[in-house]
């Protein structure tokens, strides 16, 4: 592949060659794209360098973010002179995905400690294995049952979304006439309509945002909660998904092309960052600031896991939460550690949240996970 | 002005520059090539920078339609592309009971253009003279299935109706699409369009704009009002003004007979600008002072 515009020999080859270099730095730009880029050159757009360069960003650029790649290897791309090339080793690989900041690929999530904590038995024991299974605090899970753990969760989680769709489908009520069938079917009765076709509402799809919390004190949850996230992902179409802990990352596209695995790295590989304690307010209040008006509109439902155990100003999660409160239809807070017998929210960070909070449930197990389906069905 | 008299985007500029609207090189560029490539173009930006009037301003360039869908959630196909007149073809099955007629006429007869309600995109496919403007207004407000089903129109420019058979477009539309982003295209969509974002205008560039709507303004007011205007947006605002806000605020300054804007100008006519409670409370204890330095 061409790196530069003065390896190329003619300017069609050129123009091709920049499509390959856009697309190389992670801009989403085909043969479409390129042959637009010819079919603009042709239009007489060549004769000035700002027209073209202009012509080439409509056609290839389709965010802002990717207008700013485009004005970086723009320059790169036609004006490096062979000459200054010696001390070029400049390594621009952009995820499109999610920002890499360390190489380190260790991933942590429940899975960094190897010894399992066996202590004290709190697992019900149940008739067979997997009402166990559900039942059983996920941060008390034996190395043994991880696996099989994993299994289930992923089967359980799927049924769960199917389930979810098939019941919006049947609980649709009936509605008024809906004239074009009813018109349609009365043909062959001579235009007389004796059947009536009805036509319900169509479900409105909710929209869902989820932040979820993978500071080191949610850990063993982070892994399983971020699996049911992406189960959610089927039935609510129009979901954001970020996570936090000391800095807030949004995930969604991450999640739509189901790379579980790349957040996961990206969340390890990241871990040392993270690792001086959570921030919940300041992270809320950066959601809130940078996508709040994006994307708090038409009252999405907002689900937040977490444990609350802040480090940061209580003020400043009472204050972010406030204000999320207005915007959404209703807050739901998913909280591991309210699980545990006595939990009292008495955590800074929890008992500041608490008075914007509508549904406030626990998520230590399976099971307190798929209770929360009926909760966001009627949603 | 017609497509082939346009030889470059100089002319546009200009040509738009005598309709009251201004725009940028890069702006014009991508217009140039909405007409030339013929691809639909798709403007993002944050509400009231006058990516609706970028619309009307190319409809008028080319002295042509425009027609304008303006999406919602909940759009669907029937209000967007077609639909079929009920009550007239109830009354059309009614008149017809006497007259012998056997069903597959009458049929044919209440699925005819009569009885044809068009609707903004079925309209736009079928102009008869020459290519109108299609705008698709804050595309983001629409559901994901609205957006596929555009996607068959924009590449094909042809509509089935099951009833009638295919409509193939004469003359194919001129198509912008807008969006505030609130929630993001897909990437097949966006990939058949030209994109181009238009930010807040910079000091210079809004003094032309707002000039060119109220050319009666005094200098004074007017390089006061875009000053403040401008720093009202580097503040944290729930609702940050747009152009449009600037234009109806030196409009209404300039109905209440100011001709500068001072304490009382500023203070009584915020409403104007700024669009909710909080922003006002918020701009009112900076004070006036500060944004006139």
């Amino acid at each position: 592949m061409k790196q530069q515009a003065f390896e190329t020999t003619s300017i069609t080859q050129s123009i091709v060659a920049f499509a390959q270099f856009a697309r190389s730095h992670g801009m989403n730009v085909g043969l479409l794209e390129a042959q637009d880029a010819l079919l603009a050159a042709d239009a007489g757009l060549l004769s000035s360098r700002t027209h073209f360069k202009s012509a080439l960003k409509t056609i290839m650029c389709k965010s802002p973010e990717e207008a700013r790649i485009f004005e970086k290897i723009f320059l790169l791309y036609w004006d490096t002179n062979p000459i200054d090339l010696q001390s070029r080793k400049s390594k621009t690989s952009i995820l499109g995905m999610v920002e890499k900041k360390t190489n380190a690929s260790l991933v942590m999530l429940g899975r960094g400690k190897p010894e399992a904590e066996e202590t004290e038995a709190k697992n019900v024991s149940g008739a067979n294995e997997t009402e166990r299974l559900k039942t059983t605090d996920l941060a008390k899970i034996s190395e043994m049952d991880a696996a099989q753990l994993e299994d289930l969760s992923r089967k359980l989680f799927r049924e769960m979304a199917i389930r979810m769709r098939r019941r919006m489908k049947e609980s649709q009520k009936k509605g008024p006439v809906y004239l074009r069938r009813t018109i349609r079917k009365s043909i062959p009765f001579g235009g007389e309509p004796l059947e009536l076709f009805r036509r319900s509402k169509k479900a409105k799809k909710q929209r869902l945002i989820v932040l979820l919390d993978v500071s080191g004190s949610m850990d063993k949850y982070s892994h399983y909660l971020l699996r049911f996230i992406c189960a959610l992902r089927e039935q609510f179409r129009q979901l954001e998904a970020f996570i936090f802990s000391t800095s807030l990352l949004r995930v969604t596209r991450a999640l739509q092309f189901s790379r579980i695995d790349l957040v996961l790295a990206t969340i390890g590989s990241q871990a040392e960052n993270w690792s001086g304690g959570t921030r919940i307010g300041a992270c809320l209040q950066e959601f809130t600031d940078k996508y709040g008006k994006q994307l708090l509109n038409g009252s999405p439902t907002v689900l937040v896991l977490s444990d609350g155990l802040d480090t940061g100003q209580p003020e400043q999660v009472s204050k972010a939460m406030r204000s999320i409160h207005l915007r959404a239809k209703r807050i739901i807070w998913l909280n591991p550690l309210k699980g545990m017998k006595g939990y009292e929210p008495t955590a800074r960070g929890m008992k500041a949240a608490l008075p914007a909070i509508d549904e406030f449930r626990p998520a230590h197990n399976l099971k307190s996970l798929l209770e929360l389906e009926n909760i966001l069905q009627d949603a | 002005m017609t497509v082939n008299t346009i030889e470059n985007q100089e002319q546009i500029i200009e040509t738009l520059d005598k309709m009251q609207y201004v725009v940028d090189e890069e702006f014009a560029t991508s217009l140039f090539l909405l007409l030339k490539l013929r691809k639909p173009l798709l403007l993002e930006g944050p509400p009231g920078v006058g990516k609706t009037e970028a619309a009307l301003a190319l409809s008028q360039l080319l002295k042509t339609k425009l027609i304008r869908l303006q999406c919602y959630e909940g759009l669907d196909v029937n209000a967007a592309l077609y639909e079929w007149n009920y009550q007239k073809q109830l009354l059309g099955i009614k008149l017809q009971e006497e007259s012998g007629l056997t069903i597959e006429e009458k049929e044919k007869h209440i699925f005819g253009h009569d009885y044809l309600l068009k609707r903004p995109l079925l309209e736009s496919i079928t102009q008869e003279f020459q290519s109108p403007v299609l705008l698709i207004d804050e595309l983001d407000r629409s559901d994901e299935e609205f957006e596929a089903f555009l996607l068959e129109l924009l590449s094909a420019f042809q509509i089935s109706i099951p009833e009638i058979g295919t409509i193939r477009a004469k003359h194919k539309p001129y198509v912008i699409l807008t969006s505030n982003r609130t929630r993001e295209l897909s990437d097949a969509l966006k990939r058949r369009c030209l994109y181009h974002w238009i930010d807040y205008p910079g000091l210079d560039k809004e003094m032309l704009i707002v000039r060119k709507r109220l050319p009666s303004i005094e200098e004074k007011l007017l390089a006061q009002v875009v000053h403040v205007a401008q720093q009202f947006r580097q503040r944290k605002l729930a609702k940050t003004p747009g152009v449009s806000e600037t234009i109806d605020w030196a409009e209404s300054l300039m109905a209440l007979g100011y001709r500068e804007l001072n304490e009382t100008a500023f203070s009584v006519s915020l409403g104007s600008i700024l669009k909710s409670a909080e922003d006002i409370s918020l701009i009112r204890a900076e004070g006036h002072g500060t944004f006139m330095t």
